[in-house]
């Protein structure tokens, strides 16, 4: 994979690659491996699959994976071959979101992936921190879930992906305060 | 003594998940917890059954964090996800609308291909919903069919070509991953839609959309994207089909304003799909600047795309990029010495 130190190199290595080497054809589907959200320390958030791998191919992929990232340094690009896919990340303050995918699908539209995820996520909780995420990582799935399905970008409102969100949660909050009425009224 | 703390948790759970009285309420915490154990790399395998338990049995809330559960513990060929199936029909049958659309999204992410006709007439009944979020979510279950397996939904193509005309953008915007698909393995069969699509296209670069539907004051780009992807196969080798489209992708090269990574993200697309179309001279020289404004720009990032689009360029058609290369190539600063070897044909 890429490791490469100087601000250009990246892209003229991925040029020379691709061009000395042939021409790679864009695969009959460009997929979403998985997604990861990891700290700084290297613990891991929140992961989800798009493609059944077994739990100690997880474990060392993700294992790989997050030293390769964390050993970026702040103004390389944002996107690097690793294995046989394209990882694209990207840190938020201290939590890193990175995406693997299949195929030779478009990098920048990947990174805008994962800010549509960040904002959704700081709508929600009301300007996200880690601690959200650590706290109520399950929510952080249910909007994940929302609007990346199977992996696939669901371009949607925002308001339809949080408000599909709400509903149960408000629901449930309703049944919540009918429970404890009917215990009062006991 | 993290491996100590979880295995101790794990046992705990354990106890907790297995005791008769456990409420479904604290079988909700559990499998958080057991979520959170089995992310780190803990085996948390007696969870599982537990999980289709709290999916079956569990209010709303509980039920949403058990199809949760299910969703990461099990893949498709487990043998505990055909328990699942009852749970997903009679949810799919329920008046609440929230536990259809969970019942939808399990389906999208996760379920057994044998079991797709026990299904298979419930969601697509959903393809009509007063509802939009239920109809998109249908759309999307039937994407999975298609995927796992297409020969299972060979016969409702029709109902798909409903979806792409559906008033709600989402439910069209879903109704493309079905149709990219399908594009891809048969660009032919689907050439008569290529009017439609550029007629959707015209309409989101536009603006003609709801504003809600803006990602920093972009029209839903992933759609353009989805729809620059389909035009590029429909307007492969076919002269006649991209003649039906050269307007539309100008109109896009254009309206990109160079503001957010999103526009560069689309212009990139655009430019891809006007090299995979039937060559016409303008718009490849539109396109060659475009790439040259990729390159120049001091963003990492964008130089990456730029020469990735450059790389497409050149291995497209040479005869055709050398001339269209000397313009990309006057915008450089410092002509790396690759490109000088490549201009030394």
């Amino acid at each position: 994979g890429l490791g490469g130190q100087g601000v250009g190199e990246d892209s003229f290595r991925v040029w020379e690659r691709t061009f000395c080497r042939g021409s790679r054809p864009r695969s009959p589907r460009v997929r979403m491996r998985f997604m990861l959200l990891f700290s700084r320390q290297g613990k891991l958030r929140l992961q989800k699959w798009y493609l059944a791998t077994s739990d100690k191919e997880r474990k060392k992929m993700v294992r790989e994976l997050m030293q390769v990232v964390l050993a970026r340094k702040p103004k390389m690009c944002s996107f690097l071959e690793w294995r046989d896919l394209k990882v694209v990340y990207k840190r938020y303050a201290s939590l890193y979101f990175c995406c693997a995918i299949e195929g030779q699908d478009n990098e920048l539209i990947t990174l805008e992936l994962i800010h549509r995820y960040v904002e959704l996520l700081d709508k929600y909780f009301g300007s996200v921190c880690e601690l959200d995420i650590i706290f109520n990582f399950e929510k952080a799935y249910f909007i994940l879930d929302e609007f990346l399905m199977g992996g696939d970008v669901q371009d949607t409102s925002k308001k339809s992906v949080l408000k599909a969100i709400e509903q149960a949660d408000l629901l449930q909050e309703v049944r919540a305060r009918d429970d404890e009425e009917e215990e009062q009224e006991e | 003594e993290e491996e100590k703390l979880i295995q101790q948790e794990l046992s705990s759970l354990k106890a907790t998940v297995s005791a008769p009285t456990t409420t479904l309420k604290t079988m909700k915490e559990c499998m958080v917890r057991l979520i959170y154990c089995e992310m780190l790399g803990y085996d948390a395998s007696f969870g599982y059954i537990h999980a289709i338990k709290l999916a079956q049995q569990g209010n709303l809330l509980e039920k949403r964090v058990g199809y949760l559960a299910v969703s990461l513990f099990l893949h498709e060929s487990h043998e505990l996800l055909l328990l699942l199936v009852n749970t997903v029909v009679k949810d799919l049958q329920s008046t609440n609308l929230v536990e259809v659309c969970m019942a939808l999204t399990i389906v999208s992410q996760i379920f057994p291909r044998e079991m797709i006709p026990a299904v298979l007439p419930l969601i697509e009944d959903k393809l009509q919903h007063s509802k939009e979020i239920i109809r998109r979510k249908a759309v999307l279950a039937l994407y999975k069919f298609h995927l796992i397996a297409p020969n299972q939904v060979q016969h409702i193509h029709v109902k798909f070509r409903k979806a792409l005309c559906d008033r709600d953008v989402g439910v069209m915007a879903a109704s493309l991953h079905i149709y990219l698909r399908m594009i891809k393995e048969n660009s032919s069969g689907y050439k008569d839609l290529t009017g439609s699509f550029v007629t959707i296209l015209k309409q989101v670069v536009g603006g003609k959309l709801p504003v809600d539907f803006n990602y920093h004051n972009v029209p839903a780009p992933w759609l353009q994207i989805q729809l620059l992807r389909i035009l590029g196969l429909l307007g492969k080798d076919d002269q006649r089909t991209s003649e039906l489209m050269y307007d539309v992708l100008d109109e896009s090269l254009r309206r990109a304003e160079l503001s957010h990574n999103v526009t560069y993200a689309i212009l990139f697309e655009c430019v891809h799909t006007i090299y995979s179309v039937y060559p016409k001279s303008e718009l490849l020289e539109k396109a060659a600047k475009c790439i040259g404004k990729f390159v120049l720009s001091p963003k990492i990032n964008l130089k990456y795309l730029g020469l990735k689009a450059l790389t497409y360029v050149v291995q497209r058609d040479p005869t055709l990029a050398l001339q269209h290369q000397m313009t990309i190539i006057e915008c450089l600063d410092h002509p790396d010495p690759i490109i000088k070897r490549e201009v030394n044909w």
